[in-house]
């Protein structure tokens, strides 16, 4: 496979920049218009349930089938049922573990559908978000060895680690081979609740309604909730997307908590968002991370129903002895089934290399992507575009992207132009490529009910749209205003809609132009919570409810196959989506979405971008300079100088702020370069600038290139540079010095001459960052 | 003879590879050297161009940075600081950043930047020198034209201002007699009141003794009634008159309080709904519940209406100053037309003025610039009652005969003669005031700074305007612009200022943008045979950029740049250029 390079169009100068401050009314965040835990009915139902309090289940039939370990979960019933509000008894459950190379253990509990009183209707799992490949990484468990007696059973997982299942109630565990001590562990709390399918008993009522929108909910109560210890964990982290000032979670229930709701993950599409808040935001990635100087693990529930997660503080159980060096957790969901994969370590970047395994690794950028993007609301025709790429030359100052919104299109119809204010756009582009620049254009899911659009047209007549709890083609309002949405889960759709970017399909486009996802929650301004209705229906009679949090990540994948398509498997994609899901980075680039101009989302931003790269989201960043309202002068120079950091590097604007392209910071300017390796212009002897660099080996970077540490010395500096990375990850081993704490790094770092210091929240040393020589020693602060 | 002549070919052709050989080399190091600078680089060691280092000529080029002002490295990219000079014959030379030397991409029209290979540059100077010389000539033209038209326009400018200026000192000694005048016609008004006062006193004294006993249980009744009218003790009565401003001063600010917050109270109001969305999201359709979400982040249907709420705080907020000016300084008789319509009069003297923008406004729709003749019209036309000397020398004869022919030491006062001389009082006063507003309005005028040679100032009393789509752009120097749409008007800006040496005219504080910034416009000006606004754009929410073509800035200097720069190209002209 060829990929071709663009011309190196590298340096990035930052003149930085002046703006005015002016007040900025912010109509701000409206909570009243997103349900908490307490509105959420299977979230109320399940947080405040005491620890052991539920009827359990027992393992029993316990088999090596296929090289899986298999078993039968047996609901234990007591001779008085105290809190049994369905009609019919519960079945049991199968239980299915497999073992993949690299010390990963997948779970897995569903219904027995071949029972005699199962459902007709099938649960959702996931598909297409574990790589392909993983089955061919399974590893055949030859047998299982009895334990306790007999009350439990263990089995091979990896060299150093065994799988543990305990018989009852069961619970399973990952623990060290010899000393026995657990790393993470599931239903060691006996919170594990599976609400089985089952008939609506008389009088009951299933509907929910929620400020003016009925869920007719159909299928009735269906959630799934469990508790995760991890065991000798100082903190977790993960989880995105939250925003959030800290990395590492915050506990959000037990002893000494305030009032907090637990982390949401919900893919909305939220109007100025606090900058710290448990709510959840653009995209969810239920993947948790644990770490401590002794050990890490991780925790991946493939589930892309709602999901609420609690970081419970310690003594949240109210037991005496409770454990410090313990994290328990407690995950709910909607929907859908348990598919879960525990991640043994022993250290971050194993436990990385090993969820990397199951998701996949970030999708090898062009260099072009990884460089300066300029964008707003909207530049608003060829002659601003021109004037704007004009003004970069003029100032010398280096940018590879000019990005075009919504206002392009002929009406908000995505893969059209609108002919007055772009006439030429295939011109355009040329123009700029003949600079080597890129443009990238937007295309949202929500398509115009326009029987003249021909997107519309061929969508609705080939009957490719989310239908509602009716049975029509689901209508809602977004850009476009009446809208229906292509229903991305369906792989004959996806296939239909990459097509729509060919060259000959997306009149105006060029070789040059690249894509840009948004509103992909899907955002849907007259639905509930500004998005999908939950009894939508999707390809094979899902749920929108069981696949919410997955939706944008299936339209990111189809666009970006659309423009692999398009160069025939010769040029690698740039697709920017706003909405995400664990694995989205093997299609392109995330942002943290409608950020705001102040002090507190800067701050915010270095969170959100890092617990994203440790997320598998490598290639990741906030609008620089806030999207909503105007950044003071100050505020703009030091987002620029973050920025710098960001994997993904691009300035955005509303369209109500003022121009703040950086030439216009005149006088207050932080004068910075930025280089992207063009591999010549970099001298190591004489401390030239620190570059960019990613290492691919076969075309793809490996989880382990991403995550390597830097072998940072004077005179090398060529290999082993990440995109991003954090402290964390950089730390030689047996570094003792390196406690992190939530929100807070402690952490002063010897990594050859660079002498990476981090005083305050959070630290990118990343390898991006302006005028630094390489002796230097550097440091950002974020206040 | 072959044999040498053989050999003399030879040893030619090796001295033409050696030399050919010698010149490139010498070309490749002095790359990207402006002429004019060569000789500072012919020394074997140089010094950086700020002083701060050597270096030897081995050194320069070598595609590294030793200066850090980039002096040794003028032909590569080695240095971030340096510039590259290209020869561009044909063209205009130039100098681009030192970044852009090799990086693939040609930006020198003779592809002198791009000398590594990696990328084909043709030389295209001599076409594109062709269209930029044509560029040139047109300019050139215009610029001709333009110097021309601005003397002209100068000349009727110096001229228009000593009229001016003329007509204010007139003003002003009008003003000052007429000041004398009406003092005169007061002190004898005054003094016909106090005749007449003394007269009525004297007799309701007689008609009173008279009426004493038939109207005893009146008595008390009158003399109060008589206490009120009479009094002439003009501080009190003053003080009377104050306390009643007062009054109603407090009472206009509570409706101005009043109405300011039931404006906030509509904006609240407005804000609860969108907050409050789905408490009453059955009420809404589905469109509507929509278009409510869609408009916080494009704050259009939002702007709208707080736009509208914006601007009548504004005006209220604007026009309480002039309130209280107008308090203080208008008769009785203008409180009570306060009273009655408080809003409209107000702005009696906007009104006025947009009266005399739409008079004017007529005009310029009808080339889009101004027409000289109309100016002298609409300058004089103002004037001319006050400024005929027959019309003051009339008044004045009037007023002389009146105050001869009246007698003060008659009894009773002549009725007619009285009520001449309140007439004639009244009549003076009038014109006063009219003269007064004249005097203040053109030394209003005359204030501004009207440019270095007064260029500008024919622009005071004229608007320009230019369609663009739906919206008409009005510009009018020295006072206002405004995009009106249809029916409605948005006010860019009152006149603010000139910058940038006159080039370009600044209008700020307009009208409150939701969500944004007061409005404000810039018009560039650029040189031009008329006066033409052209390509009103809007780059920033509510920050707008005209351009506007005027022989006002068709600068002599700026010609002789343009013809240098002229006969630069020619001369530059490749003497090859037919073979190619």
């Amino acid at each position: 496979m060829m990929f071709v390079s663009p011309p190196p169009l590298c340096r990035l100068v930052l003149a930085v920049l002046f703006v005015f401050l002016f007040f900025f009314a912010a109509a701000a965040w409206k909570k009243d218009e997103f349900r908490n835990c307490n509105q959420t009915p299977f979230c109320k139902r399940a947080r405040f349930r005491a620890p052991h309090s539920l009827p359990h289940y027992a393992v029993s039939d316990l088999a090596i089938s296929e090289g899986h370990l298999k078993a039968r979960l047996l609901p234990w019933r007591p001779s008085v049922d105290p809190v049994n509000d369905a009609g019919d008894p519960p079945r049991s459950l199968l239980l299915l573990l497999s073992v993949y190379q690299g010390g990963v253990l997948r779970l897995k509990i569903d219904e027995d559908y071949s029972a005699p009183s199962a459902p007709s209707k099938k649960r959702f799992e996931v598909p297409d978000v574990v790589l392909p490949d993983l089955e061919d990484r399974r590893l055949w468990l030859p047998r299982f060895f009895s334990a306790e007696d007999g009350a439990a059973t263990s089995f091979y997982l990896s060299d150093g680690f065994e799988g543990f299942l305990r018989h009852d109630p069961f619970e399973i565990e990952v623990r060290r081979e010899g000393s026995k001590d657990p790393v993470v562990s599931l239903n060691s709390h006996g919170l594990f609740d599976f609400e089985q399918l089952r008939q609506k008993t008389e009088g009951e009522d299933w509907e929910e309604r929620f400020r003016g929108h009925t869920d007719t909910r159909p299928y009735g109560p269906q959630s799934i909730s469990f508790d995760v210890s991890f065991h000798g964990a100082e903190f977790v982290y993960g989880i995105p997307e939250h925003a959030s000032t800290s990395l590492a979670l915050r506990p959000t229930k037990g002893p000494g908590v305030e009032e907090s709701e637990p982390y949401r993950l919900f893919n909305l599409d939220v109007f100025e968002y606090l900058d710290d808040s448990a709510f959840g935001i653009y995209g969810s990635i239920p993947f948790m991370l644990s770490h401590s100087l002794k050990s890490s693990s991780g925790f991946f529930w493939l589930n892309s129903a709602e999901m609420q997660i609690d970081v419970l503080a310690p003594g949240w159980d109210n037991s005496t002895a409770s454990d410090k060096s313990r994290i328990d957790t407690f995950w709910m969901s909607e929907a859908g089934i348990l598919d879960a994969f525990f991640f043994v370590g022993p250290g971050p970047k194993d436990v990385l290399r090993q969820y990397a395994s199951v998701t996949g690794t970030l999708a090898m950028p062009q260099e072009f992507a990884i460089a300066y993007h300029q964008c707003r609301w909207n530049y608003r025709d060829e002659e601003d575009v021109a004037s704007v790429d004009a003004s970069f030359d003029e100032h010398d100052i280096p940018y590879d992207v000019l990005w075009l919104d919504i206002e392009h299109t002929d009406g908000k119809r995505y893969f059209t132009w609108d002919r007055v204010l772009f006439p030429n756009p295939e011109e355009m582009q040329k123009k700029l490529a003949a600079k080597g620049r890129h443009m990238v254009t937007i295309v949202d899911p929500h398509i115009k009910r326009d029987d003249s659009y021909h997107v519309h047209k061929e969508a609705s007549e080939k009957g490719y749209y989310v239908k509602d709890a009716t049975g029509k083609d689901f209508d809602g309002w977004c850009w476009s205003g009446s809208s229906s949405y292509p229903d991305m889960l369906n792989p004959e759709i996806r296939e239909w809609w990459a097509d729509k970017f060919s060259l000959n399909n997306y009149g105006g486009s060029t070789p040059s132009l690249y894509i840009w996802n948004d509103m992909n929650e899907p955002s849907v301004f007259n639905g509930p919570e500004i998005t999908m209705t939950r009894d939508a229906v999707h390809y094979g009679g899902i749920e929108h409810r069981e696949m919410h949090n997955a939706y944008g990540y299936y339209f990111h994948m189809a666009t970006a196959n659309g423009l692999l398509k398009r160069g025939n498997g010769n040029d690698r994609p740039f697709v920017l989506s706003r909405a995400f899901f664990a694995g989205s980075q093997r299609y392109g680039a995330i942002w943290t979405g409608d950020n705001t101009a102040d002090w507190d989302h800067l701050k915010a931003s270095v969170p959100m971008v890092l617990t994203l790269g440790l997320t598998g989201i490598s290639f990741s960043g906030a609008d620089v300079g806030g999207f909503f309202g105007n950044p003071e002068p100050e505020l703009l120079v030091r987002w620029y100088q973050l920025g710098a950091f960001y994997p993904f590097f691009r300035a955005h604007a509303h369209h109500d702020t003022r121009r703040r392209e950086p030439w216009l910071l005149g006088s207050l300017a932080a004068e910075g370069e930025l280089y992207v390796d063009d591999g010549k212009s970099y001298n190591f002897e004489h401390g030239a600038y620190i570059h960019r660099r990613f290492i691919f080996s076969d075309h793809k970077l490996t989880s382990y290139d991403l995550h390597s540490p830097p072998n940072v010395g004077l005179k090398k500096f060529t290999s082993g540079c990440t995109v991003e990375r954090i402290i964390l990850l950089g730390l030689p081993s047996g570094a003792e010095k390196a406690v992190i704490e939530p929100g807070n790094f402690k952490a002063d770092i010897e990594l050859g001459p660079l002498t990476l210091r981090a005083a305050t929240s959070s630290v990118a040393p990343t390898i991006r960052k302006p005028n630094v020589r390489i002796a230097d020693n550097w440091s950002i602060k974020v206040l | 003879m072959e044999n040498h002549a053989g050999f003399a070919l030879l040893v030619a052709s090796f001295c033409l590879i050696w030399v050919s050989g010698a010149t490139s080399i010498s070309n490749k190091q002095y790359l990207g050297i402006d002429p004019r600078d060569l000789s500072y680089y012919k020394s074997d060691v140089i010094k950086c161009i700020n002083g701060s280092k050597k270096f030897t000529r081995e050194q320069l080029n070598d595609e590294f940075c030793d200066c850090p002002d980039g002096t040794d490295e003028p032909g590569t990219s080695a240095c971030p600081e340096g510039k590259f000079y290209c020869q561009n014959a044909g063209h205009i030379p130039l100098k681009i950043f030192s970044s852009r030397v090799n990086d693939g991409i040609c930006d020198c029209c003779d592809g002198s930047d791009e000398y590594d290979g990696n990328a084909n540059c043709p030389n295209t100077c001599w076409e594109a020198g062709k269209a930029a010389r044509e560029r040139l000539k047109k300019k050139i033209e215009t610029f001709k034209e333009g110097i021309v038209a601005r003397k002209k326009e100068i000349e009727k400018a110096k001229e228009a201002y000593t009229k001016d200026e003329a007509e204010l000192a007139k003003l002003k000694s009008d003003e000052k007699m007429l000041k004398e005048l009406v003092q005169k016609l007061k002190e004898q008004k005054e003094r016909i009141e106090k005749l007449e006062q003394e007269e009525r006193l004297k007799k309701e004294k007689e008609e009173k003794r008279l009426r004493e006993e038939e109207e005893k249980s009146k008595e008390q009744e009158e003399k109060a009634e008589e206490s009120q009218q009479h009094s002439t003790d003009s501080s009190h009565e003053q003080e009377i008159l104050m306390d009643s401003h007062d009054r109603e001063i407090e009472s206009r600010n509570d409706d101005v309080t009043k109405t300011e917050s039931a404006a906030s109270d509509a904006v609240e109001q407005e804000n609860v709904d969108s907050g409050a969305i789905s408490d009453d999201a059955e009420g809404l359709s589905k469109e509507e519940l929509g278009r409510l979400v869609a408009s916080r982040w494009t704050g259009q249907e939002a702007s709208e209406k707080k736009d509208i709420i914006g601007n009548v705080e504004e005006d209220q907020v604007s026009h309480d100053p002039d309130e209280h000016y107008g308090y203080n300084s208008e008769t009785e008789e203008n409180r009570a037309k306060y009273d009655e319509d408080d809003r409209a009069n107000y702005d009696e003297d906007n009104f006025e003025d947009d009266q005399e923008d739409e008079y004017e406004d007529d005009n310029a729709v009808s080339d889009g610039s101004y027409i000289p003749d109309q100016y002298e019209k609409t300058g004089s036309a103002d004037t001319t009652d006050t400024s005929n000397p027959s019309w003051f020398g009339k008044i004045q004869r009037t007023v002389q005969n009146v105050l001869h022919a009246f007698n003060f030491f008659k009894t009773p006062v002549n009725v007619s003669e009285a009520a001449h001389i309140r007439k004639e009082y009244e009549e003076s006063n009038s014109k006063l005031s009219r003269v007064q507003s004249k005097v203040s309005s053109l030394s209003e005028k005359l204030k501004h700074d009207f440019g270095k040679e007064k260029e500008f100032y024919l622009f005071y009393d004229h608007c320009f305007e230019s369609k663009q789509n739906k919206y008409v752009y009005k510009i009018c120097p020295f006072k206002q612009a405004s995009q009106v749409e249809g029916h409605s008007t948005t006010r860019l800006g009152s006149w603010d200022k000139f910058e940038e040496s006159y080039r370009v005219m600044l209008f700020s504080n307009g009208d409150r943008c939701w969500n944004g910034p007061d409005r404000s416009l810039k018009v560039r000006l650029r040189c031009g045979v008329k006066n033409e606004v052209s390509d009103v754009d809007e780059p920033s929410r509510c920050e707008y950029l005209a351009f506007m073509s005027t022989p006002s800035v068709c600068l002599e200097d700026k010609l002789k740049e343009l013809e240098q720069k002229l006969g630069q190209l020619t001369t530059m002209q490749p003497q090859n250029h037919d073979e190619l």
